[in-house]
C-alpha cells in the first residue's frame, strides 16, 4: 500500500487483508487486473452503470465491478496520498479530489459525501466483548466493514450482532454521518433498536425508531437531530423520494430480512435512489434465508450491490459450536379415508376439464394429478398470450373458464391434503357461491358429491388426521417437558385451519393455553388481530399466560417469539425460505425440536423437492458465492489511509428505555426541583408526601370546631355553601351538647374525635387502609373504643363487629353496628366509632333503660345505642298509634344491629307480626339513625377497601367523628345545601334531608344512619339537618365508594346494592332510609323536641313517611334494617314493600322468607330482583304513580314516558327502592289525592301526577334528588306543605327531576352511582333548600293535612295490608 | 394584565399533561386488557387515544385561579399560624382552614 503514513502503522495488515482480499475477488471475476493506479478514463462509464438504479438488476457486471473495485481503491489511495501530510484528511476532500480526478461528472454535485471522519476513531474499530466473541461474527464483521455484505447466517447465530457492531463503529468514525437500519416490520424495527442498544449501547438520544404511525413533518424533525435511525423500509424510501431524508449524510444502510429485496419491494427503490443521487454508503444486508433459488440471491445481490456473500451454515466449523441441536421430525400423516374419497371426485371433475384443455391442446398432456396451480398459471399465462391458432376465439372465454375451474379444484385439494376437510369445504362452498366456477359446477355431480360428502363428515365431527396427529405431539411434548416453561408455535399456513387448530386445541384440556397470532388484515369470515393485540398475545406468551401459539405466516419471521422448545409446521409444502424461518424460532439458545406434518402424497413430495431445492442453494452459496454469483464493488467508507485496528473493549451499555417512556425524563425532572431545595424543605417534602405513593393528605374533619365559624379570609369571601357548613356544624355540635347530657359524655366524644384524629394522623393512611380489611377492624374498633370514652361500647362494638363479619350483609353490619358496624362493614373504624360512641354513649345510658324496657330486650346493646332517643321515640310513637309498635320493633333492631343474629330474628319478627312491622317502623327509625350514623362511616370504609377515591372519603370517614360531632355542634353541613334547607324547614326539612340523606344514606348505608343517630339523639330538627347534611356529605362520598367498589365481592356488593346499586340501588335504600328516617324523624321530633307541632311535624312525617310507605310501613322498617343490612336491606325492603303490598298481593309469606333471607344475608340480589318483579306485579299503581312523580316534576307528558321507563327500569333493578320510592309516591299521592282530590289512592297515575303537579314541584325535586325514594318520601312531606304553600321549589326539583331522569336512565343503563350522586348533591342542594324553605312554612298546615291524609291513605293502604301505618294523605 | 405574578403555565400544563399522561395510560392498559381478553378473534382497535389537551386561555385561566387558591389557602392558614402564634404554617393549620377554603371555590 503506498499508504505509509504514519497513521497506519499498526492496521496496516488488517487493512490490507481486506483491499486486497477484494481486489484479488475482482481480479478473479473480471479476469481483469491493474495496478493500484488507474486510469480514471475508463472508471466513469463503470461507475455509472453500477449505480444507476435501471442497472440494479441487469447482470453482466463482472467488468465494471473490477474496473471499479480497482477503480475505487487506487483513487482512493490515490486520492490518500496526496491527503497523506495533512493532519487531518476529511472524506469530503478526498471525495472532491476523486471527483475532480475521477468522476468529473460528479462535480456539479458538489460534495457527494460531506461526512467528516473522526481520525482518532477512525485508527480502531471496536469489537464489544460483553457477549462471549464468536470467530465467524468476528470474520463476518470485519468483511462487512469494508465492503457491501450479504450475510447469510441461520436464525438465531447473531446476524443483529454483527449489524450492531458495524454501526456503531461508523457511528464513531463519523461523527455526522447518518445509520439507517430498515427493518420490515414495525415490530421488527422495535425489536432490533432494543437488540442492537443492548449490543452496543448507541446512546439513546441519538437512536431513533421511526415507522409510519410518526407523521412526515416529525420525521423530518427526527432526519434532523437523531443519527441513528432504525425504520421501516417503506418509510424509507418515502423519506429518500420526499427528501427530508438526509442522504448526503448517510454512512451506512443496515438491510435486515434482506431476502425480500426483489423486484420492487422498498428496500430495492430506497437503494436506488440512494445510488442515483448518489451516495456512499456502506451496506449490510442480514438474512437467515437469501432466496430458495441461485437466481433470487442474484436478484438480492443485484439489487443492494452487494460485493461479498457471508453465508455460514450450521455445518460449518466456525458456527456449528455455537448450534443448537434442532431435531427436525417429518411425521407422513395418511389423508382420511373420506378425504381420499372427495380427493378422486375432485381428481374425476379435474380429470375432465383437463382433458379438454390438453384435447385443445393449451395444456400439456400430463398426468392431471401432478398439476399443480402454477403450472396451471403457466398454461394460462401461455394461453393468453399466444393462444393456439386452431382455436376459435370464441372458446378462448370458455377456455379461461376451465383454467378457473382447475386452478379452484386443485386448491381445494390442496387444501384437502394439508389443511383438512373443513377450510376445503369453505372454499368449495364459497366458489360455488358465484362466478365462472358455480356456473361450471354447481350441477356437476362429482362436485355435489364431494360436496355431500364433505358436509356429512363436518357435521360428524370426524378429526382431521393431521390435527389428531397434531394434538398427540403435543400432548406427548408436555408431558415430557414443563407446561408452565416449555413454550410451542404451530405454524399453519391458513387462517381457516389455524381457527380449526385453536378449536382442537380448546378440548384439550389446560395443561394447554393456546392463543391465535395472525395478521391484521379482516378476512372474509375471520378478523385479524391489531397490532397492539399480537403484542399482548406475545407478552402474554413470553410470560407464561399462553403456552402454544398458533401462528400464520406472520409469526415466521424475525420477530422475537422467545426461545421455543417445540416448532409444529401444520403443512408441509412451504417454500424452504419460510420452512427456514419457521425451523428458527427453535434451537436458538437451547436443543429444539421441530415437527413437520405433512400429507402422504402431493404435499409430502412438494415438502421434499423443495428441500432438495433448498440444499441446491446451499452449494451455490458456499465460499461466499463466488462462483456461482456476481457481485458489486462498493467504495470503502475509510480511506486507505486509516488502517483500523480492532480494538476489544467492554461497552458499557445504559438500560434501554423503550421510547415513549418517558422514565428518564420524569426522573431528570425531579432531580432537576430536588437540587433547588435546601435540605430543611426536602425534609418538609419527604414529611409529608414521600412516606408512600399515597401521601399525606389533608384531613377535613380534623378540626370541626373550626368549621363553626366562619375562617377568615383573605380575598376569597366564603361561599353559601361555606355558610351552610358553618351553619350545620354549629346545629351539630349544640345538637351535641343538648343531646349529650352528660358533659363526660361529650367531652368524651370530642376526645375521642381527637383521639381518633390523631390516631388517624398518626396511623395515617394505614389505619383507614388497614381497616379495609375487616379483621383488622375489630382492633381499630378497640382502639377506638378505648380512645373513646365509652369502652364498653367498644366492646359492644366488638361483638357486634364480629357478628357482622360472621356473614350479616355488610349493609346489616353496618346499619345495625352502625355506630361499631360502620367499623365493621367499612373497616374504617375509626369513622364509625366516633360517631357510633357519642350514640353509643348516649343511648347506651337511656336506651339501656328504655329499651329493655320497651322491646324488652335482649338488645341491650342496640337499644345502648339507640339512647334515649329511641326511647322517646318509642314512647312518642306509642301515644301516636300504630306506631307505638314500633318502639318493640326498635329494639328488636338495635338488637339486631348489635347483633345480627338478633338481627335475623328480628327480622323474622318483624316480618311475621305486623304490629313488630309498626315497631319496625319505630326500630327503624332507631336504627336508620343509628344506620345513618353508621352508614356514612361504613361507605367511607367501604370507600376506602374499595379504592383511592375512597380515600378521600376515608379521610372524610375518620373525619366523620369529629365531624360527625361538629356537625352536631354546628349543624351545618357544607357537602349539602340539602343540609341547610332541612335545618330550616325543621321536620318536613328533617324529613326530606332524612330522605335525602337515606338515599344517601343507603347508597353510603352507614352515613344516613348517623345522622339520624344525632337528630334523635338529640335536636331532632337540628339534629336531623346535621344527618342529613352530614348524611348528603356522607352519601357523597359513599356514592363514590360505591362506583370506586363497583367490583367488591358480595359483602360489597350488597353495601354497594343498598348504597350504590347506582342510582336506583340508592333510592331504595334512600326509599327505606328515608321510610325509616320519617319514621325516626317523627320519632325523633316527637322524642326529642319538646314542642309538640314539632312531634306532631315528627308524626306527620313519620306518618308521611309511612304513609308513603304505606302498607309500607312495615317494608320500610323492613327496609330500615334492610337498609342496615344494605343487601338484606334491598330485599327486606322489598319484603316490607311485598308486604306492604300484600293487602294487594299474596307475598306475605314469600316476602316473609325473603326477610328472613335478607337477614342472613344471602341471596340479595335473587331477591331483590324477585322483589323487584313482586313490586312491579304489585305496582302498576307504582308505576303509574312514578310516571307520575315524573310527570309531575316535569309537568310534560313526553318527559312522563321516559321518565316511566327509567322508574320502571330502577324499578326492576332497585327494585326494592323504587317500590318503597312508589310505595311512598303511590301513598304521598294518594295522601295529596285525598287532600286535593281525593281520589282513588294511588289508582290512577294522572291523579297522581297531578297532585305530584300541583302539589309537589318539591315532590318531584325530592324523588328526583333522591333517586326517587327518599325523595318521593319528602317529596310527599313535600307535598303536604306544598299543598298549603304552593310549589316553591317545584322550578328546582323540576330541572333535578330532569336530571334525576338522566341519571336514572343512565342507572337504569348501568349503575351510575357517580352521576347520580353528584346530580343529587346538586339537586337535592337546590331543591332541598327551596323545599325546606316551603316546608317549614307549611309543616304545620302538612302536619296536620299529613295527618289526615295518612288515615285515609292507611286506610286504602290498610286494605292492603293491614300493618301499614297509612299515616300518609289523610286529608 | 401580567401585575402579579403568577404560576407559568408550562408548568400547570405539565402538571396537568403529567395526569392526563397517568390517565391515558391507564385506560390503554384497561383496554389492552378488554383487547386481549375480548378480542380473541377480535376487531382491531384502531381508537388512538387523545392525550388531553387544553389550550392557551384555558391555562391561563387555570394558572390564575390556582393562584388564588394557593394564596387564599396559604392567606387563611397563616391567619390561623399567627393566632396561635406560631412563626410557621404547618398542615394542621392548612387543615383548620380547608373544609371552607374547599367550599369556597
Amino acid at each position: 500500500m503506498a499508504s505509509s503514513g504514519p497513521h497506519v502503522i499498526i492496521g496496516d495488515t488488517d487493512d490490507d487483508d481486506f483491499d486486497w482480499d477484494a481486489a484479488v475477488r475482482a481480479i478473479d471475476m473480471a479476469c481483469q487486473s491493474s495496478g493500484p493506479s488507474t486510469s480514471t478514463a475508463p472508471a466513469d462509464p463503470f461507475r455509472t452503470p453500477c449505480f444507476a438504479p435501471s442497472d440494479a438488476l441487469c447482470g453482466g457486471f463482472d467488468a465494471p465491478f473490477a474496473a471499479d473495485k480497482r477503480k475505487n481503491g487506487a483513487s482512493r489511495q490515490s486520492t490518500l496520498d496526496k491527503f497523506i501530510g495533512r493532519a487531518g484528511p476529511r472524506l469530503e476532500v478526498e471525495n472532491r479530489a476523486v471527483a475532480v480526478e475521477d468522476r468529473g461528472s460528479f462535480d456539479s454535485n458538489g460534495e457527494v459525501s460531506c461526512v467528516e471522519i473522526d481520525v482518532e476513531a477512525a485508527k480502531t474499530w471496536i469489537y464489544p466483548v460483553n457477549v462471549p466473541l464468536r470467530d465467524y461474527q468476528f470474520s463476518i464483521t470485519k468483511t462487512a466493514l469494508f465492503t457491501n455484505t450479504l450475510v447469510a447466517l441461520p436464525t438465531g447465530l447473531g446476524k443483529t450482532l454483527i449489524a450492531a457492531v458495524v454501526m456503531n463503529n461508523y457511528f464513531r468514525w463519523f461523527p455526522e454521518g447518518k445509520i439507517v437500519f430498515t427493518a420490515p416490520s414495525r415490530p421488527l424495527v422495535v425489536q432490533q433498536i432494543e437488540a442492537c442498544h443492548n449490543i452496543v449501547g448507541i446512546p439513546q438520544e441519538l437512536t431513533i425508531d421511526m415507522t409510519g404511525q410518526i407523521s412526515p413533518t416529525k420525521r423530518a424533525d427526527f432526519w434532523k437531530t437523531k443519527r441513528v435511525f432504525f425504520v421501516t423500509p417503506q418509510v424509507f424510501e418515502k423519506d429518500i423520494q420526499s427528501g427530508t431524508c438526509l442522504v448526503k449524510y448517510l454512512v451506512c444502510l443496515v438491510i435486515d430480512e434482506a431476502h425480500r429485496a426483489l423486484g420492487n419491494y422498498s428496500y430495492c427503490v430506497a437503494v436506488r435512489e440512494l445510488m442515483a443521487i448518489p451516495v456512499q454508503l456502506r451496506l449490510l444486508a442480514l438474512t437467515a434465508t437469501p432466496g430458495s433459488k441461485q437466481q433470487a440471491i442474484q436478484h438480492v445481490i443485484n439489487n443492494l450491490l452487494i460485493s461479498t456473500l457471508e453465508y455460514r451454515n450450521e455445518s460449518d466449523p466456525d458456527v456449528s459450536p455455537y448450534v443448537h441441536n434442532r431435531k427436525i421430525e417429518l411425521i407422513q400423516v395418511a389423508m382420511g379415508e373420506e378425504a381420499i374419497q372427495i380427493n378422486n371426485l375432485l381428481l374425476n371433475v379435474i380429470r375432465i376439464y383437463a382433458a379438454r384443455l390438453s384435447a385443445m391442446g393449451i395444456l400439456l398432456n400430463r398426468d392431471y394429478q401432478t398439476l399443480s396451480p402454477s403450472d396451471l398459471l403457466n398454461s394460462r399465462d401461455k394461453f393468453r398470450q399466444a393462444p393456439p391458432p386452431e382455436l376459435p376465439s370464441v372458446k378462448y372465454g370458455e377456455v379461461e373458464r376451465f383454467f378457473g375451474a382447475l386452478i379452484t379444484l386443485y386448491h381445494v385439494r390442496k387444501l384437502l391434503s394439508s389443511h383438512g376437510i373443513r377450510p376445503a369445504y369453505e372454499m368449495l362452498e364459497e366458489k360455488l357461491q358465484k362466478g365462472s366456477f358455480a356456473g361450471l359446477m354447481s350441477r356437476n355431480e362429482d362436485i355435489q358429491r364431494a360436496k355431500l360428502l364433505m358436509q356429512q363428515n363436518l357435521s360428524r365431527g370426524t378429526p382431521n388426521p393431521k390435527l389428531s396427529k397434531m394434538l398427540e405431539v403435543l400432548i406427548d411434548h408436555f408431558k415430557s417437558n414443563d407446561k408452565q416453561s416449555s413454550r410451542v408455535i404451530i405454524f399453519s399456513n391458513f387462517r381457516g385451519s389455524v381457527r380449526d387448530i385453536m378449536e382442537a386445541l380448546s378440548k384439550v384440556g389446560d395443561t394447554v393455553k393456546a392463543a391465535q397470532f395472525v395478521g391484521q388484515s379482516a378476512g372474509k369470515s375471520l378478523r385479524g388481530q391489531s397490532q397492539k393485540v399480537q403484542q399482548a398475545v406475545l407478552e402474554k406468551f413470553r410470560s407464561g399466560g399462553y403456552n402454544v401459539i398458533v401462528a400464520t405466516s406472520i409469526g415466521e419471521e424475525g420477530l422475537d417469539i422467545m426461545e421455543v422448545d417445540l416448532v409444529i409446521c401444520f403443512d408441509a409444502n412451504v417454500s424452504p425460505l419460510r420452512m427456514v424461518q419457521r425451523m428458527g424460532r427453535t434451537g436458538r439458545k437451547h436443543d429444539g425440536r421441530v415437527v413437520v406434518l405433512a400429507c402422504e402424497g402431493s404435499e409430502m413430495k412438494g415438502y421434499m423437492r423443495k428441500q432438495a431445492n433448498s440444499k441446491a442453494v446451499k452449494k451455490h452459496m458456499r465460499n461466499g458465492g463466488i462462483a456461482s454469483f456476481d457481485f458489486h464493488s462498493s467504495p470503502r467508507m475509510i480511506p486507505h489511509i486509516f488502517k483500523p485496528e480492532v480494538q476489544f473493549v467492554e461497552l458499557s451499555i445504559e438500560k434501554f428505555v423503550p421510547r415513549g417512556k418517558k422514565v428518564k425524563d420524569d426522573h431528570a425532572e425531579t432531580l432537576k426541583y430536588r437540587d433547588k431545595l435546601t435540605p430543611d424543605e426536602a425534609n418538609l417534602i419527604a414529611k409529608y408526601f414521600n412516606n408512600s405513593e399515597r401521601g399525606w393528605k389533608p384531613s377535613l374533619i380534623a378540626f370541626p370546631h373550626y368549621q363553626t365559624f366562619p375562617s377568615r379570609v383573605h380575598q376569597v369571601m366564603h361561599s353559601y355553601r361555606t355558610g351552610m357548613l358553618i351553619d350545620s356544624m354549629q346545629h351539630l355540635q349544640g345538637h351535641i351538647f343538648s343531646r349529650n347530657k352528660d358533659e363526660e359524655e361529650f367531652s368524651s366524644f370530642q376526645q375521642l374525635g381527637a383521639e381518633r384524629v390523631g390516631q388517624q394522623k398518626d396511623d395515617g393512611e394505614g389505619f383507614l387502609r388497614s381497616s379495609k380489611s375487616p379483621d383488622a377492624n375489630p382492633e381499630r374498633c378497640t382502639l377506638r373504643f378505648q380512645a373513646s370514652p365509652t369502652r364498653t361500647v367498644g366492646t359492644a362494638e366488638k361483638h357486634e363487629q364480629p357478628e357482622l363479619n360472621n356473614g350479616n350483609p355488610p349493609p346489616h353490619s353496618c346499619l345495625f353496628s352502625s355506630d361499631f358496624v360502620t367499623v365493621d362493614a367499612c373497616g374504617n373504624v375509626s369513622i364509625l366509632l366516633v360517631p357510633s360512641l357519642h350514640i353509643m354513649e348516649i343511648s347506651r345510658t337511656k336506651q339501656n333503660s328504655t329499651t329493655t324496657e320497651h322491646l324488652s330486650c335482649s338488645k341491650t346493646h342496640f337499644d345502648k345505642s339507640c339512647p334515649s332517643n329511641e326511647k322517646i321515640k318509642v314512647q312518642a310513637t306509642l301515644p301516636k298509634g300504630p306506631e307505638q309498635t314500633l318502639p318493640l320493633d326498635m329494639p328488636p333492631n338495635t338488637e339486631t344491629g348489635l347483633q345480627f343474629q338478633l338481627h335475623s330474628s328480628d327480622w323474622q319478627q318483624n316480618g311475621i307480626v305486623d304490629t313488630i312491622e309498626r315497631s319496625m317502623g319505630i326500630k327503624l327509625t332507631d336504627e336508620i339513625l343509628q344506620n345513618e350514623i353508621d352508614s356514612p362511616r361504613g361507605t367511607p370504609d367501604v370507600m376506602e377497601v374499595k379504592a383511592p377515591l375512597p380515600q378521600a372519603d376515608d379521610d372524610m370517614e375518620t373525619a366523620l367523628s369529629p365531624r360527625l360531632t361538629d356537625y352536631f355542634e354546628s349543624g351545618v353541613v357544607p357537602e349539602s345545601p340539602v343540609g341547610g334547607a332541612s335545618c330550616a324547614k325543621d321536620i318536613s326539612e328533617f324529613h326530606e334531608r332524612d330522605n335525602l340523606g337515606t338515599p344517601k344514606r343507603a347508597k353510603i348505608s352507614t352515613g344516613i344512619l348517623s345522622t339520624s343517630r344525632s337528630p334523635s339523639s338529640g335536636k331532632f330538627e337540628k339534629v336531623v339537618s346535621d344527618s342529613f347534611d352530614s348524611g348528603e356529605n356522607i352519601s357523597g362520598s359513599p356514592a363514590n365508594n360505591t362506583k370506586d367498589s363497583s367490583m367488591n365481592n358480595v359483602k360489597d356488593v350488597n353495601e354497594r346494592c343498598t348504597p350504590g346499586t347506582p342510582a336506583s340501588e340508592k333510592i331504595p335504600p334512600e326509599t327505606t332510609g328515608s321510610g325509616c328516617c320519617s319514621k325516626d324523624w317523627c320519632f325523633t321530633p316527637s322524642n326529642c323536641s319538646g314542642s309538640i307541632k314539632q312531634q306532631q311535624k315528627l308524626k306527620r312525617l313519620r306518618r308521611v313517611g309511612e304513609g308513603d310507605s304505606h302498607l309500607y310501613t312495615k317494608c320500610r322498617k323492613n327496609s330500615l334494617p334492610s337498609v342496615a343490612e344494605h343487601l338484606a336491606g334491598m330485599e327486606s325492603i322489598q319484603n316490607k314493600r311485598s308486604r306492604g303490598k300484600k293487602n294487594c298481593y299474596k307475598n306475605g309469606k314469600a316476602y316473609i322468607d325473603e326477610e328472613a333471607e335478607v337477614s342472613s344475608g344471602a341471596d340479595t340480589s335473587d331477591e331483590d330482583e324477585e322483589d323487584a318483579e313482586n313490586d312491579d306485579s304489585y305496582d302498576d299503581s307504582f308505576i303509574d304513580d312514578r310516571i307520575n312523580p315524573t310527570a309531575g316534576s316535569t309537568q310534560a307528558a313526553t318527559a312522563s314516558v321516559d321518565m316511566i321507563a327509567v322508574y320502571r327500569r330502577s324499578l326492576l333493578s332497585q327494585s326494592p327502592i323504587a317500590w318503597q320510592a312508589n310505595n311512598t309516591s303511590t301513598s304521598s299521592p294518594d295522601s295529596l289525592a285525598v287532600g286535593t282530590r281525593m281520589s282513588g289512592s294511588g289508582c290512577s297515575s294522572v291523579v297522581h301526577t297531578k297532585y305530584r303537579v300541583s302539589g309537589s314541584s318539591e315532590y318531584a325535586a325530592n324523588v328526583i334528588p333522591e333517586t326517587g325514594e327518599a325523595s318521593k318520601v319528602e317529596s310527599r312531606k313535600r307535598k303536604l306543605g306544598v299543598h298549603e304553600q304552593g310549589s316553591l321549589p317545584v322550578v328546582n326539583l323540576e330541572r333535578e327531576f330532569s336530571i334525576h331522569t338522566e341519571f336514572v336512565k343512565e342507572e337504569n343503563g348501568g349503575d351510575c352511582d357517580l352521576f347520580s350522586d353528584d346530580q343529587f348533591y346538586e339537586s337535592i342542594d337546590l331543591d332541598e333548600v327551596e323545599a325546606q324553605a316551603t316546608l317549614l312554612l307549611k309543616h304545620k298546615t302538612q302536619f296536620s293535612r299529613h295527618e289526615q291524609e295518612n288515615v285515609p291513605r292507611q286506610d286504602i293502604q290498610n286494605s292492603g295490608c293491614p300493618n301499614s301505618p297509612s299515616f300518609d294523605l289523610g286529608i | 394584565m401580567e401585575e402579579e405574578p403568577t404560576f407559568d403555565t408550562d408548568l400547570i400544563h405539565a402538571i396537568f399533561k403529567n395526569i392526563w399522561t397517568r390517565r391515558a395510560l391507564e385506560r390503554a392498559r384497561n383496554e389492552a386488557d378488554d383487547a386481549v381478553d375480548g378480542e380473541q378473534a377480535g376487531a382491531g382497535t384502531t381508537k388512538k387515544n387523545r392525550l388531553t389537551s387544553a389550550n392557551v386561555n384555558a391555562l391561563k385561566l387555570s394558572c390564575e385561579l390556582l393562584r388564588l387558591f394557593v394564596t387564599e389557602a396559604v392567606q387563611r392558614a397563616a391567619t390561623i399560624a399567627e393566632a396561635e402564634g406560631a412563626t410557621k404554617i404547618e398542615a394542621t393549620h392548612l387543615e383548620r382552614i380547608l373544609p371552607q377554603l374547599l367550599l369556597d371555590f
